[in-house]
């Protein structure tokens, strides 16, 4: 059944491809209806899968490479079907947001449902080569997307975006090569690695390892200072594309850092815990300080972006760093839930500001003005979204945030007062961004903006609710978190 | 020496059955050849791809062969050979396809083929001598019938000019090694390689380097390793692209399975240096090729440097060949790989040439709408030579990194891996400019049988072995045997 889950986006995908030229309502019918029943699948995951028993379910193990040890092999922890549950429902709202004129619709379905089956089996690969390939086919695609629909400067941006990420993935390649071979007998089976930890006690090896691991996850989560490719592609990227990049594929880095850097190498991660603290620290000031400078929406929100993610570092580090159980399960839990939660609240941000492009033609700041009196139902949507995300209590966002400093605190009361500052600057971004757009008098050369298409409001209030379910039950959600999280923070 | 004496008992004619069936049809197409008009001008292209398809056949069951000599101790039945050999005839059934197409209703359409199965008998030989004279008669072979090649398009300026480079290096460098193996002979006594590598072993160690080094000239030459790859842009971009598809691949994995053969059986443990001479080579070969491929607005031409980059690649598994045993099948599934994305990659650049007369960058703007289909088997091309997953560039690139790191050259996997990463920006200047940009002008591309079978084997195979490497690896694991 994952298997089913992690390839019916593609075979859609193909099927898509074979459809008759001239029928773009069809392909979008079709790309729809194959999202649909990947999300169906992903629910059926759901509900097959039992929490309390703890380890992998759905397992399911093929030999792939016998020659170098690599299989086919996967199966999911709570962390991975989390992850998998948000990446079909957010495929499911791209597919069904009725994307504006593009032309070639066949290659745009094909590409988003090929990333779709990179990013689930990414989430489900339990070897690290076949993780390694799902790594890579959930990322290509989007340099495609982000050239082909992009923006005025879409070539720089598609360019920039996949030489991030390719010299941050080869990178990662070679750390996952170094591990394979430290093994005895030599394996890419990541529970096999987790077991052995085979570099705990190799300073210079591990370090090292350490570090490609870091570069290759740190370009996709991002965190400041390889987070330059990201402004750029996320502006550029047409509106379906800004919502999958900052909704689901900076969750590849983060999810990354939590299954696999953390596990496979926890004495070095140790070591180097407060050089992550830094690089959370940094991120998470840095996210929020660029946020408040900017006018252009896209540009805001994808630097708040920067922030939200340091906060998954930020749990991380926390977790290498303390030994007291259960605070590294608390911050755990706090980089988990700030990662499915960052998917439904970015994902929505996304999506209304592309929706509000796609009638103004421009996404300044400036431009609008009280749209509470004209836009009634976008402003609704957008305010539940903006402080869902700042970190209001009663949305996803706040159960995150409140963990991560939480687990902060109990290490540091500086780290948690520097995390805690970052909050409150983010909120200042929010509070701007919501009094500007939604507040106030419309400029005298506002655009003119027709009301949101009943398909509109379905995909972004979807997410809106996802986010207030998150908020108000957080228990269904941290149940099936603890599970991994309960796993990685136990110690040996 | 396993004794020249009993002349009649070394004489093994199924140990050349392949070779005997290619040169053969060579031979008998040389008049016929001459004499074909109109539509007959068809048939030595299409007699030609009978004779390889059945080489192939012949070359087949060699793959499961206890290893022995045939002709006197100068000739190798081993799987390794049969394993070369097959790529080297797969490799020029996929030339000879997109050939038959390119020169399609033109007076070079019944000549091509007797050059290029001459060329490719003598990498064949290549790849199965173990004999230094054989081994300087092969070189040859391989490199004179690829010079004519190179000329075939007559009327053509940069094509004279190429021609006459790429003869003059070649005959410095062959002239070069021929002296090198002269040294070897000298030191030993013997032109057996095995014979040789017993008697090296107490040999003066400055004349094996010096002789090591006279003969890496001219395997250097054919396999485009920096310093002595300068003549492969020029030859490249003046051959017409298939001709420059086939001398890109050919002679390539010739001279890789020749210099594989010579180190493992002439030079084991006597110059304990090669590693490290082959991995200064290596890391300079790539570091090079993709530096100046940055640079290139001719197609052919930066197919020309990325191809030397990518022998840097393989080079790096040569280094540790004989300390690494997963050495040899990693090098044996990469240059299946690269056969495969070289020359779809060259394939679509001919439909382009021949569409436009010209191989700029800017002829492929917007082949995304103008030819939907070729646009798709370039752009998998250049990913797979990027090494992007799951395309068999990358399993291929995965097993040369992993050798290189078993065999303690660390350093060379990390400059490697940034290689690719510098690399994938002008491989990705071509997509872009076929899909990011729109179409200038309206016309599709030269159509053709051939081309199109080319493009759909090489397609298919680099999808496939990159999703499944396991059947590819597992019958360069059986080439990976060879007689010691």
């Amino acid at each position: 059944m994952l298997t089913v889950t992690i390839f019916l986006p593609l075979l859609t995908g193909l099927a898509v491809l074979a459809l008759p030229r001239g029928r773009p309502d069809l392909v979008r019918r079709a790309a729809l209806a194959g999202a649909a029943l990947t999300l169906a699948a992903a629910v059926i995951l759901w509900a097959g899968f039992d929490p309390a028993v703890g380890g992998l379910q759905w397992r399911l193990t093929l030999p792939w490479i016998p020659s170098v040890g690599a299989s086919y092999d996967v199966g999911v922890g709570g962390l991975s079907l989390a992850l998998i549950l948000l990446t079909a429902v957010l495929l499911t709202v791209v597919m069904a947001y009725v994307f504006p004129e593009h032309d070639r619709a066949h290659a745009h379905a094909f590409l988003f449902l090929l990333l779709a089956t990179g990013l689930i089996g990414l989430f489900a690969a339990q070897d690290l080569l076949l993780f390694y390939l799902f790594f890579e086919v959930g990322l290509v695609p989007m340099y495609f997307i982000v050239g082909i629909w992009g923006g005025e400067r879409r070539r720089y941006a598609a360019l920039k975006f996949f030489l991030y990420t390719r010299a941050g993935s080869l990178a990662m390649l070679l750390g996952f090569l170094a591990l394979y071979l430290a093994m005895e007998p030599h394996s890419f089976s990541l529970p096999a690695i987790v077991q052995a930890r085979p570099l705990d006690g190799a300073p210079l090896t591990g370090g090292l390892v350490f570090l490609a691991l870091l570069l290759g996850f740190g370009v996709k989560l991002p965190v400041v200072p390889l987070h330059n490719w990201l402004p750029d592609a996320h502006v550029e990227a047409p509106t379906e594309g800004s919502v999958v990049l900052a909704g689901l594929q900076l969750k590849m880095g983060g999810y990354g850092m939590l299954a696999v850097l953390l596990p496979a190498l926890p004495e070095t991660v140790a070591r180097f815990g407060w050089v992550l603290v830094a690089v959370a620290l940094v991120s998470l000031l840095y996210g929020a300080l660029a946020a408040l400078a900017q006018s252009d929406m896209k540009r805001l929100v994808a630097y708040t972006s920067v922030n939200h993610m340091g906060f998954v570092t930020l749990g991380v580090a926390v977790a290498a760093l303390s030994g007291d159980e259960g605070v590294r399960r608390l911050a755990l839990n706090g980089a988990a839930v700030q990662m499915v939660s960052h998917g439904f609240l970015t994902g929505g941000m996304f999506l209304l500001v592309g929706m509000l492009q796609h009638r103004a033609g421009t996404r300044d700041l400036d431009r609008f003005g009280g749209l509470i009196g004209s836009m009634p139902v976008f402003s609704g949507l957008f305010g539940l979204l903006a402080f869902g995300s700042l970190g209001l209590p009663g949305l996803s966002g706040f159960i995150a945030e409140f963990q991560a400093v939480g687990a902060a605190l109990q290490l540091s009361a500086w780290v948690a007062g520097l995390a805690v500052l970052a909050l409150v600057v983010t909120t200042a971004v929010y509070l701007r961004l919501v009094t500007g757009l939604l507040m106030g008098r419309a400029p005298a050369d506002a655009p003119a903006l027709p009301p949101l298409t009943a398909g509109e409001v379905w995909s972004a209030a979807a997410l809106a609710a996802l986010s207030v379910a998150v908020g108000i039950l957080p228990a269904t959600l941290v149940a099936l978190l603890d599970g991994t999280t309960a796993a990685l923070a136990h110690l040996p | 020496m396993t004794g020249g004496v009993a002349m009649g008992g070394c004489m093994d004619l199924g140990a050349v059955a392949p070779e005997m069936v290619l040169a053969g049809t060579a031979l008998a197409l040389v008049p016929a050849a001459g004499w074909a008009r109109g539509r007959w001008r068809r048939l030595p292209a299409a007699l030609a791809l009978l004779a390889l398809l059945a080489a192939m056949g012949l070359t087949v069951p060699m793959l499961t062969a206890t290893p022995r000599e045939a002709f006197c101790g100068t000739y190798a039945v081993d799987p390794f050979r049969a394993f070369y050999q097959l790529v080297i005839e797969a490799g020029a059934v996929v030339s000879l396809l997109s050939l038959a197409s390119h020169f399609r209703a033109s007076e070079q359409e019944p000549h091509h083929p007797v050059a290029l199965l001459m060329a490719t008998v003598g990498g064949m030989g290549l790849a199965a001598a173990t004999d230094l004279g054989l081994i300087v008669l092969f070189l040859q072979m391989v490199s004179f019938p690829s010079y004519l090649l190179v000329l075939l398009v007559r009327s053509d300026g940069p094509a004279q000019e190429a021609t006459l480079k790429y003869f003059l290096y070649g005959a410095a460098a062959l002239a070069v090694m021929a002296y090198g193996l002269t040294f070897l002979f000298g030191l030993t006594g013997s032109l057996n390689l095995r014979a040789i590598g017993a008697g090296l072993a107490g040999a003066d160690r400055a004349w094996v380097a010096l002789a090591f080094g006279l003969v890496v000239v001219g395997y250097g030459f054919e396999m485009t390793l920096v310093p002595f790859h300068v003549w492969a842009p020029d030859v490249f971009q003046g051959g017409t692209a298939p001709i420059s598809g086939f001398v890109s691949v050919v002679p390539k994995a010739a001279a890789f399975a020749g210099l594989l053969r010579l180190l493992l059986e002439a030079m084991p443990g006597a110059l304990a240096a090669w590693p490290s001479v082959l991995a200064l080579m290596a890391a300079a070969t790539m570091t090079f090729g993709n530096l100046v491929a940055l640079r290139q607005a001719s197609l052919k031409r930066l197919l020309a440097y990325s191809s030397i980059a990518q022998a840097g690649y393989m080079l790096m598994a040569v280094a540790v060949a004989g300390r690494v045993p997963q050495a040899l099948p990693a090098i044996g599934y990469y240059v299946v790989a690269y056969l495969l994305m070289n020359l779809a990659a060259f394939t679509v650049v001919a439909q382009v040439e021949r569409m436009s007369g010209s191989d700029g960058l800017a002829t492929v703007r917007g082949l995304g709408r103008r030819a939907p289909w070729s646009a798709a088997a370039l752009t998998l091309a250049l990913l797979s030579l990027a090494g992007v997953p799951p395309l068999a560039g990358f399993a291929g690139k995965v097993f040369l990194l992993l050798a290189a790191i078993d065999g303690d050259l660390a350093w060379l996997a990390v400059l490697a891996a940034a290689n690719m990463a510098v690399a994938l920006s002008y491989y990705v200047a071509v997509i872009a400019e076929m899909y990011f940009r729109e179409p200038e002008r309206p016309e599709g591309m030269a159509p053709g049988v051939g081309y199109a079978f080319a493009l759909g084997l090489c397609s298919a195979a680099t999808l496939a072995f990159g999703i499944a490497p396991s059947v590819l690896r597992g019958v360069a694991q059986l080439g990976a045997t060879l007689l010691r």
